[in-house]
This record gives structure tokens, sequence and C-alpha cells, in this order.
């Protein structure tokens, strides 16, 4: 038997050893006695010796600290309530944020052995794009060796009919390789999934799965649906089966499609598609995701894709790019879900989303400090009035490292109890933010190891933050518990004021964004998407039916002009180009345009001339674009050095919003290629209501083709949509300021009431000899005047370094503002000041009299 | 008499020893102890229970219920096999370094 299972069982049995002990001893006390021998030391003190050999005394002490802990506890519900509350809320809010990373990032996706899914991107020497054209994933999947599987997903809009009732908007639905459900381990609620044996045929029944959000929404989740016809793009289609509640698929961000369809019958439900044909990824594309084969490594798939990719490109030279690569990423996480379609040349963008959480972070870091500092000083000024009780447990031999472990015992109680409290406030706010946005049922917050770890190691650091302070000093028995409440205060106003710094300069920047000219003008304009890429146009077609499309538009009575372009503003689609000028990286926002675009979005053209029709290597940029590239010289004439060249014809007024977050943004607007015509938008600038007219362009564009669904928006609410994630990032950081700044004015109320009852009697003193109320106040006040100002001096320098990575989100804002930190300073002051006021004025009411005879 | 400071380490090689006779309870270890050193040797109450508590921690001896020669139930200690090995090892080491000790004083 080892050491350490004897160990054990003395634990288990530890009574009835202690018994036997104390047996052994008095024994040998009789035996001494009798023998006229030495009288025995002391009994207790020589069992606690003996004791110790076993290596359980820590236990035993510590469950004494509990116990007393508890009992101190209960002593003080009010306290106690109190920190709780404060630390869960603390707590709360990084629980939520880290379970929303959690989910995001590190939790694998419900679907089968996640860790050998892997998703792949094209990566050529200049171009990037996140989807495949459909014939070069088909190329991969016949050939790879080390995936042993390949999944295609097409994610598509599509015009429902189900029960005779056609859904107003487009629905998603999702066109993947029959391997989808069997490969991800998704199972079927009611029905059947997709077998690749019977779905995988071009001739295989028509057949859809439902998604079970869509199922519950538009069916009631009636489950005799099964086996019922509904229609897409009008062609009938058999509903074979729910898709289980928690299983997330893969697709295009982590909102469900409404359904999935196999992607070998895409061409019956979209007609004259070419997207399962054409290489070329000018169409569609779809997105795929890898199984490693048993034993493989991603290294060696991607070595295998780039020489399965040059294979190809002998077969389409113009398709497959040089040297293309096909980079692969963990595929079993929500993240991976969430980059989309994405493409574009140059260095590709780092992935936003850690810099968000990264941000979200900090700032919910600062609200823990403020609770925790807040808590401390509570602290400190509790252990005070506990000094009889120190004294007392020092004079019967309590050592300094005793008392600090009992009373940091009591911390780390609380704490503990406040990460409990906490872990169910931020669970029950992402319940609450997520049943608001309609996220699927797979996305589910209830918290796993990480989350759970997590809150503890909050608990832990909080413990340290709050306890560890006043426990040291209480346990060197100091008599003025003095730099310690500074610092706590010190730190608390410094994180109090970064909270409220951000917030106002969020604040303002949202309001800067709805307020300031974005360039150009949306309120009267209607972008038009007809869509025809999804119909498979061919361009020459397709440019048919949007000259006819146009004329038609600008004959509605009302009407004042219509615009072409590739990529509107305010829209879903950027086309980003990299350049290089002096080595300095520029992003230019690309777009494609007729001549009619310029004036109908009311972009001003500074000088030169406009594109007209039939202009090929012309350019108009914008004047922030003129002025980075040339900054000393004149931009008319020259060559603008993208591909083989463009002469820059005119230049046009700067546009700044038509990606929000971007202060300097710059543009380049090129004449229309043949090419584009089935991507191309139109942009209907409006005199009478742009609603109205709205409502009659679907009709129009359907009376051409009525196999098309046009995406009919006005630019306004776009704008609005624009901004609304703005709002939202506004409003939650100006809850946290909120918080904080409550927090901070309740830890500086109770501290300067706490101040006030120390020094009543000196207080009276003063007035008895004459003080002035002014006079008295100053006293009391006094002490706080350098914490607080050293707090506000660490807190600005602190928010205007965290604010450099807010840049981007302050829609042209300085993050340096001077008006915005003025007025958060001063908002603090004030707030503070009143809530140190109300205790000070007690010290007025001191009745000399009575002050004197205190104590 | 004057008190005799104990080696370190000695006490439980000495426990062990007097414990090799036969099972003793804890007064008897310190009365042997005690007599066979010829009164030189005191083992103190806060030494040797401690020092039985991590006898029998390292499982080299077990406490049995017995009845003391006053007719009151008292803890024996026997030796285990480990306990004896102990012994062995202790005893070996002792020597050596005694034998080692003896030579310098010897010959210094």
């Amino acid at each position: 038997m080892s050491n350490l299972l004897r160990r054990l069982r003395y634990l288990l049995n530890r009574r009835r050893h202690d018994q036997d002990l104390f047996n052994d001893l008095e024994f040998h006390r009789e035996m001494a006695v009798r023998h006229g021998g030495m009288p025995l030391g002391n009994a207790l003190h020589l069992r606690e010796q003996s004791r110790d050999a076993w290596g359980w005394t820590w236990l035993e002490r510590l469950g004494q600290d509990l116990r007393y802990a508890l009992r101190m506890l209960r002593k003080s519900p009010g306290f106690t309530l109190a920190a709780v509350l404060m630390l869960a809320i603390g707590i709360g809010v990084n629980v939520a944020v880290f379970s929303f990373f959690d989910l995001m990032v590190l939790r694998p996706l419900n679907v089968r052995e996640p860790a050998t899914l892997l998703r792949f991107h094209r990566r050529g020497i200049t171009n990037y794009a996140y989807s495949l054209p459909y014939p070069e994933a088909a190329f991969f999947r016949a050939n790879t060796r080390t995936l042993s599987a390949l999944i295609a997903v097409n994610a598509s809009n599509v015009t429902v009919e189900a029960a005779s009732q056609v859904d107003p908007k487009p629905l998603p639905v999702n066109f993947v390789t029959a391997n989808f459900f069997r490969e991800l381990g998704g199972a079927s609620r009611f029905g059947r999934v997709f077998d690749p044996a019977r779905d995988e045929s071009p001739a295989a029944d028509p057949v859809v799965v439902l998604a079970h959000g869509y199922w519950q929404r538009r069916f009631g989740a009636d489950p005799s649906v099964i086996g019922q016809t509904l229609r897409l793009n009008g062609q009938p289609a058999t509903i074979i089966g729910v898709a289980a509640v928690d299983f997330s698929g893969l697709g295009q961000g982590i909102n469900e499609p409404a359904m999935w369809a196999p992607i070998a019958r895409q061409p019956y439900f979209v007609r004259n598609s070419r997207l399962l044909t054409d290489p070329s990824s000018e169409s569609a594309g779809v997105q795929i995701w890898g199984r490693l084969a048993p034993g493989q490594n991603p290294k060696a798939a991607e070595a295998e894709l780039h020489a399965l990719a040059a294979e190809l490109r002998r077969q389409y030279p113009n398709a497959i790019w040089e040297d293309e690569r096909l980079p692969s990423e963990p595929g079993g996480f929500a993240t991976s879900m969430i980059t989309g379609g994405r493409r574009g040349t140059g260095a590709e963008k780092g992935d936003p989303v850690y810099a968000i959480f990264a941000l979200a972070g900090c700032l919910t870091l600062l609200i823990l400090a403020v609770a925790c500092g807040n808590l401390g000083s509570l602290l400190l000024a509790r252990s005070v009035a506990r000094r009889r009780e120190i004294d007392i447990r020092t004079a019967i031999g309590a050592g300094a490292g005793r008392l600090i472990r009992q009373l940091f015992t009591e911390s780390l109680l609380l704490a503990l109890m406040g990460a409990v409290a906490g872990l169910g406030l931020g669970i029950a706010v992402l319940r609450a933010l997520f049943a608001a946005t309609e996220v699927p049922g797979w996305f589910n917050p209830m918290p796993d190891w990480r989350v759970a770890a997590f809150a503890l190691g909050a608990a832990l650091l909080s413990a340290i933050l709050f306890g560890l302070a006043p426990a040291l000093q209480t346990g060197r028995s100091k008599r003025r518990p003095g730099i310690a409440r500074h610092v706590l205060i010190a730190a608390q106003v410094a994180a109090s004021c970064i909270l409220l710094i951000v917030a106002g300069l969020l604040g303002r920047a949202l309001n800067h964004a709805s307020s300031a000219h974005p360039g150009f003008e949306y309120s009267q304009v209607i972008s038009v998407n007809p869509e025809l890429g999804r119909d498979s146009y061919t361009p020459a077609k397709a440019q048919a039916f949007v000259d006819t499309l146009t004329a038609q538009l600008r004959a509605i009575p009302g009407v004042e002009s219509v615009g072409l372009a590739l990529a509107p503003p305010l829209g879903n689609v950027t086309i980003t180009a990299n350049i290089e000028i002096d080595g300095r990286p520029i992003a230019i926002q690309l777009n494609r345009t007729d001549a009619q675009f310029l004036p109908t979005m009311r972009i001003p053209l500074l000088r030169g001339r406009n594109l007209k029709p039939g202009d090929t290597r012309a350019v108009v940029i914008s004047d922030s674009l003129a002025r980075q590239v040339w900054p000393k010289a004149d931009a008319l004439g020259k060559t603008f050095p993208l591909d083989e060249g463009y002469t820059v014809v005119g230049i046009a007024g700067s546009v700044n919003a038509i990606k929000f977050g971007e202060a300097d943004s710059v543009q380049a607007y090129l004449p229309m290629q043949a090419a584009d015509a089935p991507n191309l938008r139109a942009l209907v600038r409006t005199v009478a209501s742009p609603r109205d007219i709205a409502h009659s362009i679907p009709a129009t564009v359907r009376a051409l083709d009525p196999n098309l669904t046009p995406d009919v928006e006005l630019l306004s609410s776009s704008f609005r949509r624009r901004l609304q994630g703005a709002e939202y990032t506004t409003l939650a950081v100006t809850i946290l300021g909120g918080i904080a700044q409550l927090l901070a004015c309740l830890g500086i109320l109770g501290v300067v009431a706490y101040a006030v009852g120390q020094r009543t009697r000196e207080i009276g003193i003063r007035m008895a000899l004459g003080a002035r109320p002014a006079q008295v106040l100053a006293v009391v006040l006094r002490q706080f005047t350098v914490p607080v100002g050293i707090g506000l001096l660490i807190g600005v320098a602190a928010a205007a370094g965290l604010s450099q990575f807010l840049r981007g989100r302050l829609f042209g804002i300085s993050n340096l503002d001077t008006a915005t930190y003025l007025g958060a300073v001063a908002l603090f002051l004030i707030t503070a000041a009143l809530s140190a006021i109300l205790p000070a004025r007690r010290a007025l009411k001191v009745d000399p009299l009575t002050a004197l005879r205190h104590d | 008499m004057p008190k005799q400071e104990m080696p370190s380490g000695a006490l439980t090689l000495l426990i062990l020893r007097v414990l090799h006779s036969g099972p003793l309870h804890g007064y008897a270890i310190a009365q042997r102890i005690h007599a066979l050193s010829s009164d030189v040797l005191q083992i103190e109450e806060g030494a040797l229970y401690p020092a039985l508590q991590k006898l029998l921690l390292n499982g080299w001896a077990t406490a049995d219920w017995g009845i003391s020669e006053t007719n009151r139930k008292v803890r024996f200690y026997s030796l285990t096999p480990a306990g004896l090995q102990q012994l062995d090892d202790e005893l070996s080491a002792y020597h050596r370094v005694h034998g080692a000790i003896q030579m310098v004083l010897r010959t210094a």
C-alpha cells in the first residue's frame, strides 16, 4: 500500500485516528503519573503536532477558515449581497464576452470529428477568393487522396412557394454535395437526410431537407410536412426531412439557411445555371470543406491540391490562376463560416474577429477592475472595523500568515459566490441577446468547461485584486490602510474614466456618421439588383437585358436618372485593389460604372470629365486618392498604376461611407467591361417618393423575365442597417460605461462615508475651535484629491492608447477628440463630487459635544 | 540527570530497534529506550508521538489494540515487514557513518 493511499485512508477515518491518538496520550500521562514521572506538556498542542505528520493540516485549517468565513458573511448579509452583486456584474459581462468568443472560435461545431475538417480558399499570386468554381471543386473531389471527403456548399437566395404561398423575399437555400449530412454526422429530426447513393445523380428526384428553424417558423413545427411538395423558383421539390435542431451544418455565416438541396440538381432549380459547368471564377462558385483522410495532415492536403490545381490549369488556363494554392484553415469552428465569399487582390486583411474580441475583452475587464476596486475599498473599511477581533486573534497566538490566510479565504469565498452568480448572469444576458436576434438553435450559449474554467479564473483574479491587499494590510496589523486604499480608488477612477471616454467616442462617432454627409446622396435612391448572375445570363444577353431595363426604369414617371455600377455604395459588394505607392500600400475601392453613375449618386465631379460610353482605359479617381498618389502634381492625364494602366480623366469628390469604418477611404471608377453585365446593379434616383416607385420595380423586372427575383432596396434602408451595428456597439459600451460609473460612485460614497465616520472626533474639535463648513469639508475630502487626480490621468492616458484600436470604427472622428475627453472627465468629476458630497455633509452635522464624548 | 540531545533521525532508528523485540505501547517504548540507554536518553512525548505517526504513515509499523499491564485498553505498535527492512537499511547506514566518524576521531 502506497504512502498516498495511507494518507487518504487517514483522511477518511480522521476522527477515529484522532481518538486513538488521544487515548495513547491519555494512557501515557496515566503511566507517567503512576511512575511519578514528568508532567505532560500541552496535550492539545501535542496532538496537533502528531497529526501534522499526515500532512492534512492545511485542509483542516481551510475547513476552519471556510466555516468561519461563512459565519462572517452570514452575519452581515447586506455587505455580502452588495459584494456578490458587484462581482456578479463584473464577472458576468466578462463571461458573456468569453462565452461568445468560445462559441465562435474555441468550441468545435456540432459535427462529426470537427478536428479533421479543413476549410480551403484560393490564393493566386495576386488574387485570393474564398469560393471556388464548382468544376474545380469537383476535380479536387474526384482526384484527391489526402482528403477522404470533400463538401461543397453554394449559398443562394431562391424564391420559395410553400403551401401555395410565395414568401415575399427570396430565402437562403444552400445547395450542397450529397455527402453533406453523412460526412458531418447530421441526423434528421423527421424523415431522412441526403443519401449519396440516391441524391448524387443529376437525374435524381428533386428533394430538399428543411432547416429546423425554418420548419418551426414557416410550418409551425408540423411533422406531416415530410413528403409534401414546395416550389423553388417555381420548380416543384419534395420535402424529405427536417434537420435536427442542434445540427449546425457548414455554410455562409452562422445563420441557418431555410433548407438544403443537392447541388447536382441546382440547374433544375436555377434555370440556365452554369454553376456546375462554368470553370471561371465569375460565376457564384462554392465554398469547400475537406475531411482529412486518416494519417494525413493539412500540409499534405494543401500540397496535393496545389499540384491538382496546376494539372487542372492545363485544361482551363484562364480559369485556374497561375501558381494557384489552396491554403487551409481549421474547418470545424464557427469562425470558418464567417469568412463567406470574400475575394480580392493583394494581401488579405487579417481576421477582424480577434481584434473585436480583444477590444470587447479589454472593456469588460475594466468593469471587473472597477468592481474589484470597489470591493477592495469596502473590505479595507471592514478590516479596520474588525481590528478588535484581529487583535484578539493575534493575542491568542495567530501568526500573520494564518491571519492573512483566513482573511483571504473570506475573499475567495465571496469571489466564488460572485463567479457562480456572474456565470448565471452572463449566460442569461447572452440568451436574451440570442433570442432577440433569431440565432439558430445550435448556437447555444450553454456554458462548457472552458466557460466554467474562465469564470473560476475570473473569480481567482478578482479575489487577488480585491482581497489580497486588505488581507496583507490587516495581517501585518498596520494601523492606517492608507496606500492600499488610495491605489484602489485610483484604479477605479482610471477604469471607469476609460469606459466613459470610449463610450463618448463611439457615441460621437455614431452621431457624426448619421449626420455627416457621406459624399453622396442616398435618400432618394433605389438600388435594383436583377440578379442576372444567379440566373446565369451570358454577358451579351445580360447587356441587352440591362439596356432594356434601364430604358424602362427611366421611363417611370418620377424617376430622374438611372446609373449602373458593379459595387454600389452601401451594398454588400466591395471590390478592393491593393496597390503600392512608394512602398506604401493603398487599399482602393474599385467600382465599374457607366457614365450616369456619378450624377445619379450626386458624387460631384471636381475636375476633368466623367466617364463616357466607349471609354475603356479611362478612370475617374476620388480627390482623396489623387492626393495620396500624386501629393504634389496634378493627377489629370497621369497613368494610374493599376493592371496595364488607366488614364486619369476626372477627379470626383471622395466618398466616406461606401464602407463605414474607414475614414480615409479612396475610390476609383473604371468603365464597365462586357463580362460585368450579369452582375450590374441599377441605381434609380427619384424625384417622387422612392418608396412608392420601389414597389413597382419588381413587376417591371419580372415583365422582362418572369424567372428573375430582383433584390430591390432603398439606399436609405441600407444606410440605417449599416448604422445598426454601430448603434448596438455604442449602446453596449454606454451601458458598460454607465455600470462602471455607478459602481465607482457607490465606491466613492462608501469610502467618504467611512472617512467621515473615522474622523468624527477630529471634526468635532475643529468645529468647536470655530472651523467653517467649507474648511470641514476640505479636511474630509482633501485626502481623496490625489488618488482621484492620479486615476484620472492614468485613465485619460490609457483611453488614448486603447482607442487607437477603435480608429476603424469612429467614422472619421479622431480617437483623441478633445471634446469627448473633456466631457467624459467632467461627467466623471461631477458625479464623483456628488457622490462624495452626500456623505460628507454628515460631517457638517457633527455636534462637537457628542463628538468629543464619542469613543 | 542532564538532558541528552538526540541526534536527528536517531529516534526513528531506536523506535524501530526496540519494536524489533516485539509489540509495545507508546509509554513502554519511551521506558525501554530510557532503560536500555542506562537512563541517559529521555524521550519527550512531543518527539515520540509525531515519530510514531511517521512510522504509521510510512507503513513501517501498525497499531493494534491490546490490554496494558495496568489492565487498560491501549494501542500496541508492532513492526511490519517494511519496517524490518527499514530497520536493516537504517542500521547499516548508521554503522557505516558511525565507523567513518570513529575512524576520523581515532586517526585525526
